[in-house]
């Protein structure tokens, strides 16, 4: 299949759906094409919808500054502030759009949207009733005549005469080879939640959507772009076994979290990194207790943990015989993951969504725009699709390489054709990889451990050709496992680089345990050596405020 | 790890063929749902979205 289009968007879900919305308000006769790995009415992370827009600076409630403030106490200082800012002020408007669509925002007597503190500094989250918040998105892509793409993972971006003028990959389901021909792209596919093992030992079993194999970073890494934040490796203390959130929408709520000796955990905001240390330092099993709080109020929530984002919850808690009234909630340490919304790992961008790569923008978690959540993901696809139609109109079309689609499909059609011997199945496999992930990419870190990593890393590149692909959905996953190792690599490479010790338990070097703000105040960037096709590793300054 | 299918409610309709994020389920031979590859994230999307409320997802051993 040969398709050429304006504005390519890889990945449809928050961003993508939104940045294509907008590039169609601007511009209605851009073409606009999505492609998409799963199906765009319940793709990307919010397919159940969401509780709550986590940043929103309402006026004459906060303010953006106290927000830079926030996200700079949770980055430690490794925050170019411009993108946050941007964020931040765009914020409010992004809600009053979100609810000209029709997603409510629940307000209470006096008319005020209801707002809650999980930041150092201010009231930023504001609740959200969406259960059918993706599909709404979905509906509006249609009424925009924005083309879609369903089905089709993209294995490569074509980058010719320094600028990316299009994308390579394959539908999962018939294996057609797709070509698309852009003058821009926007890539909005998400992190890597398949990176360590959660503890259940269950693949799929993850926090975040399990499709976001780190897609994006392993196609920006290759294209040339730069990346960052790699050795933010972080987790987050979620229902256990389950794995599904729960935490702002009960403690925002009156829950407390006890520890096994029955000791109330007293913090002064939310910090999960609080909550893990219970764990680490022997006072485990933690839980969720409820049982002193009124009943409309656990109504309250169970109503929205059982209708929105993860209503699975329902039947776990009746199977396992608990009763919020009366039992506890244990949590559990979940997988580590790779994130731009949750964390601060990406592709590089800048205020305007721009990668280092010409004719390339990011929005959502596949960019470093640090705990933007889902507010970053709207507001940087807004402003991923405004520059990139800005770009699009000036230029023209780069014809493809023809020996680089050639070389792609080939590879491809290699991988199904000679792994009909392979002997181990796609999910043994990835099983081993994310096991060894858990062995030895994650803290606490030391040289001799990450170094481990990178031997299997090669071992395991080398060894791929074993697997047994029999199906196209097979080499869908193939290729996510080869992205997983794409971001392994790419995380032990920034975690060996950063010799100090930051975020906490995150990036924990055994062998240089202390922060060192006076060495390290800085990005570690990565990005492919152009010559060598090695990865190369350097340090950049901070764009602080007063610079 | 299995899908229930109430077989007297399903029209075969592949509704959640087509909405499942994971692209895991398929028909067989009779047109009844299963789940063809285990990579189901309990999402409940083809819960939701069977018109016939057909569908019922059991979660994974090694999690309930």
């Amino acid at each position: 299949m040969e398709l050429n289009t304006d504005l390519l968007i890889i990945g449809g879900g928050s961003a993508g759906t939104m940045a294509a919305i907008v590039a169609k308000e601007q511009n209605p006769d851009i073409d606009v094409l999505i492609i998409e790995k799963a199906e765009i009415n319940r793709s990307g992370s919010i397919a159940m919808g969401m509780d709550a827009l986590n940043i929103v600076i309402q006026p004459g409630l906060s303010t953006s500054e106290q927000y830079l403030d926030s996200v700079k106490i949770i980055t430690e200082g490794i925050l170019d502030y411009k993108p946050s800012l941007v964020m931040a002020e765009r914020s409010y408007a992004l809600l009053k759009r979100l609810e000209s669509w029709g997603i409510h925002f629940p307000q209470n007597e006096d008319e005020e949207y209801i707002s809650l503190q999980v930041h150092a500094k201010g009231k930023f989250l504001v609740e959200m009733d969406s259960p059918d918040l993706k599909l709404v998105l979905a509906k509006k892509v249609k009424e925009a005549k924005v083309k879609v793409l369903n089905r089709t993972i993209i294995t490569k971006l074509l980058v010719k005469e320094g600028r990316v003028n299009g994308a390579l990959g394959f539908n999962v389901r018939s294996g057609e080879f797709v070509v698309c021909k852009a003058k821009a792209v926007i890539l909005a596919n998400g992190g890597c939640a398949r990176f360590s093992l959660p503890n259940s030992g269950y693949l799929y079993g993850t926090f975040d959507y399990p499709g976001n194999a780190g897609d994006g970073y392993a196609l920006a890494y290759h294209a040339g772009a730069q990346l960052t934040g790699f050795e933010y490796t972080s987790c987050s203390p979620l229902i256990k076994d389950l794995n599904c959130p729960l935490l702002y929408i009960t403690l925002t709520r009156g829950a407390e979290v006890v520890n096994a000796l029955g000791e109330t955990l007293d913090f002064e905001y939310l910090s999960p990194q609080f909550m893990l240390n219970e764990l680490r330092e022997g006072r485990g099993p933690i839980f969720i207790k409820m049982n002193h709080l009124p009943e409309e109020r656990i109504k309250e929530i169970e109503n929205i943990l059982f209708t929105t984002e993860r209503p699975i919850q329902k039947r776990f808690w009746e199977e396992r015989g608990v009763d919020f009234r009366e039992g506890l909630i244990e949590l559990g340490e979940t997988e580590y993951q790779l994130c731009g919304g949750h964390g601060f790992t990406g592709i590089v961008v800048n205020e305007r969504a721009e990668t280092s790569l010409k004719g390339l923008y990011a929005a959502g978690d596949v960019a470093c725009v640090p705990f933007q959540h889902l507010t970053g993901a709207f507001v940087f696809g807004e402003i991923a699709a405004e520059e990139a139609i800005k770009y699009a109109s000036t230029i023209k079309h780069i014809e493809l390489d023809p020996s680089s689609l050639k070389e792609e499909e080939k590879r491809l059609q290699n991988i199904i054709d000679i792994n009909k011997k392979g002997a181990i199945s796609v999910q043994e496999f990835e099983y081993k990889v994310r096991r060894k992930i858990s062995d030895y990419a994650i803290p606490p870190k030391n040289e001799t451990k990450l170094n481990q990593m990178l031997w299997w890393i090669q071992r395991f590149r080398a060894e791929v050709s074993d697997i047994k692909i029999s199906d196209y959905h097979e080499l869908s996953k193939f290729e996510e496992i080869r992205f997983i190792l794409d971001c392994a690599e790419l995380s032990v490479r920034a975690s060996l680089t950063r010799k100090e010790s930051r975020w906490g338990w995150f990036h924990y070097r055994i062998d240089f345990p202390e922060r060192d703000d006076e060495k390290w105040l800085k990005h570690v960037i990565l990005e492919k050596n152009k010559t060598n096709g090695e990865m190369k590793v350097s340090l950049r300054d901070i764009k602080d405020r007063w610079k | 790890m299995t899908l229930i299918i109430d077989e007297n409610l399903c029209t075969s309709c592949s509704e959640c063929v087509e909405c499942c994020p994971m692209d895991i389920i398929r028909l067989d031979e009779n047109g009844i749902p299963y789940q063809k590859y285990n990579e189901c994230w309990y999402c409940g999307v083809c819960e939701e979205d069977c018109p016939e409320n057909a569908l019922v997802i059991e979660l994974p051993f090694l999690v309930k």
